[in-house]
């Protein structure tokens, strides 16, 4: 990913605790309140918006706790079979994103998830997108 | 000090009626909206100079089909809105008609929800912020993650929650309004196109058109218009609310819960004293949670008293006696309004092949897409 192509999403640079993994960008309230995408409409628990949201990098890591194979999909991409995996990252929100590879026959729940940047096709070229997939070092 | 609904001046149901759901056709709109409004008026012995104020509910057909639809039936002037809530459209309807009569400002008020199969984006496409899944992630998607987490939880098998399935189709081949009407066993329902998850396409609402109506009135409109009080069915609890923050995964249910425990406070009742139940059941799943959040069975006891029959007809309580979105169908603005229909049917002993005996206290319950949830409770005086 070059600097011109910064993803609103995501970034290539790790956290301090999960350094070797791209991280997401979501944002805290000073009020306390984590959430992501980052935005500064305001925040969902007390309403502040604007300065008082701020970019917080969130470790890209953390539980499985729900998955499903899609198999009849309206649209043409993605392109069936594809799994979704929802994910409680370590930093506190639950995310939801596409597992890669796009089926894997051995996810449980449970499982630690991380995070990682694949490039997918668009008209012309690439573009970086973000999947949570298996951490195979990590346990259950 | 804010006031409940049954607080305010009674509401009765005095008139119910339908388009039948079925599949997208070239019917225009407004044919399906005269069917389910005229069987309304004519179900409550009533004539059309009698409504005093009209919501429509719809969420697919644009701008504006009130008048075009309505004008049929004697353009006599009468004020108009429409209502758009997505899945709860009707729901909303039927709220906002109940709360006009209660309030005083009307005596006859029809709400009737009437909708076409179209494409029409949803907002939530154009907030202005990405998201990690685009449009990977449709409605049948969402539930099969719930689904996912709830087998996980509670250690159950996707040919147990496909049960419900069974039940609702039983229910709507009972249904002459009903999109589907065909019995299924099990190994059909499990034998069926794969869309998402454990999800099978007989555990997924159908795709669909129609409509249904509801005139609801006041104790002065019933003694005007000399309507049977034997067959009018009093609203004894509305409940509304929207998603709260921190239910990140598990939003609908957590809306329910809290919507139904406002309504059963309002009606003074307790779970236990319902006869009779329509569910937002647009995937298997999700009258499994709505149950337990309900309280009328424990977390994680909804399967086990499905296997003893507790949520048949003729059982402890009646769930989808319609069939239930999974079988009666989902047109979207017509469907929170065609549950109270069934609602009134059961409490007025009426329902036929399908009639929950000796049913006394009914809920309808309806989830929309953002997330909102009502609640109505209905009573036969």
């Amino acid at each position: 990913m070059t600097s011109a192509e910064r993803h609103p999403l995501f970034v290539a640079t790790g956290t301090e605790q999960v350094p070797d993994r791209p991280a997401l960008v979501g944002g805290r309230c000073t009020c306390g309140h984590v959430f992501f995408p980052m935005q500064t409409y305001g925040c969902e628990k007390c309403g502040r918006y604007g300065g008082h949201l701020e970019t917080t990098p969130l470790a890209g890591r953390g539980r499985l706790i729900a998955f499903a194979q899609v198999h009849l999909h309206a649209r043409p991409e993605p392109k069936v079979p594809f799994t979704v995996v929802a994910v409680a990252l370590d930093d506190g929100p639950i995310i939801r994103a596409l597992l890669n590879p796009p089926v894997d026959p051995e996810l449980r729940h449970g499982d630690v998830m991380v995070a990682e940047i694949v490039s997918v096709p668009r008209e012309v070229g690439t573009r970086p997108t973000l999947r949570l997939t298996r951490n195979a070092t990590g346990g259950r | 000090m804010a006031r409940h609904l049954s607080s305010l001046r009674p509401v009765y149901v005095v008139g119910v009626g339908w388009h039948r759901y079925q599949p997208p056709s070239e019917t225009p709109y407004v044919a399906l909206g005269l069917k389910a409004v005229r069987d309304a008026l004519a179900d409550a012995r009533l004539e059309w100079p009698a409504v005093e104020s009209t919501y429509v509910a719809t969420a697919r057909l644009g701008m504006a089909c009130g008048r075009p639809m309505l004008r049929h039936l004697g353009a006599l002037g009468r004020p108009l809105v429409h209502i758009e809530n997505a899945s709860a459209s009707g729901s909303a309807a039927f709220r906002l008609a109940c709360t006009e009569v209660a309030a005083g400002l009307s005596d006859v008020v029809l709400a009737v929800g009437v909708d076409k199969v179209s494409d029409r984006l949803r907002a939530s496409s154009q907030i202005g912020l990405q998201s990690l899944t685009g449009s990977a992630i449709v409605p049948a998607t969402h539930y099969a993650l719930l689904m996912s987490e709830y087998a996980q939880r509670h250690k159950v098998r996707p040919e147990d929650i496909a049960l419900v399935a069974v039940k609702n189709h039983r229910n709507g081949a009972r249904n002459e309004n009903a999109q589907r009407r065909k019995e299924r066993t099990l190994e059909e329902v499990l034998g069926g196109k794969r869309v998402s998850g454990t999800l099978t396409s007989l555990q997924c609402t159908p795709i669909g058109e129609g409509a249904a109506a509801v005139i609801v009135a006041s104790e002065d409109g019933v003694k005007r218009y000399g309507i049977d009080a034997s067959r009018t069915i009093r609203v004894v609890a509305s409940a509304a609310n929207s998603e709260m923050v921190g239910h990140d995964e598990n939003r609908d249910a957590a809306i329910t819960q809290a919507a139904m425990a406002a309504a059963f406070a309002e009606a003074q009742i307790a779970p236990s004293d319902l006869d009779v139940v329509e569910l937002h059941d647009a995937f298997t799943i999700e009258e499994i949670e709505y149950a337990e959040a309900t309280g009328i069975c424990q977390p994680g006891r909804f399967i086990p008293m499905l296997e003893e029959g507790a949520f048949d007809i003729g059982g402890k309580c009646a769930i989808s006696p319609s069939g239930g979105l999974i079988a009666m169908g989902h047109p979207i603005g017509p469907t929170g309004l065609g549950q109270i229909g069934e609602i009134t049917l059961q409490l007025r002993g009426e329902a036929g092949a399908r009639q929950q005996p000796h049913a006394r206290t009914g809920l309808a319950h309806m989830v929309g897409v953002g997330a909102v949830c009502y609640v109505h409770i209905l009573q036969r005086v």
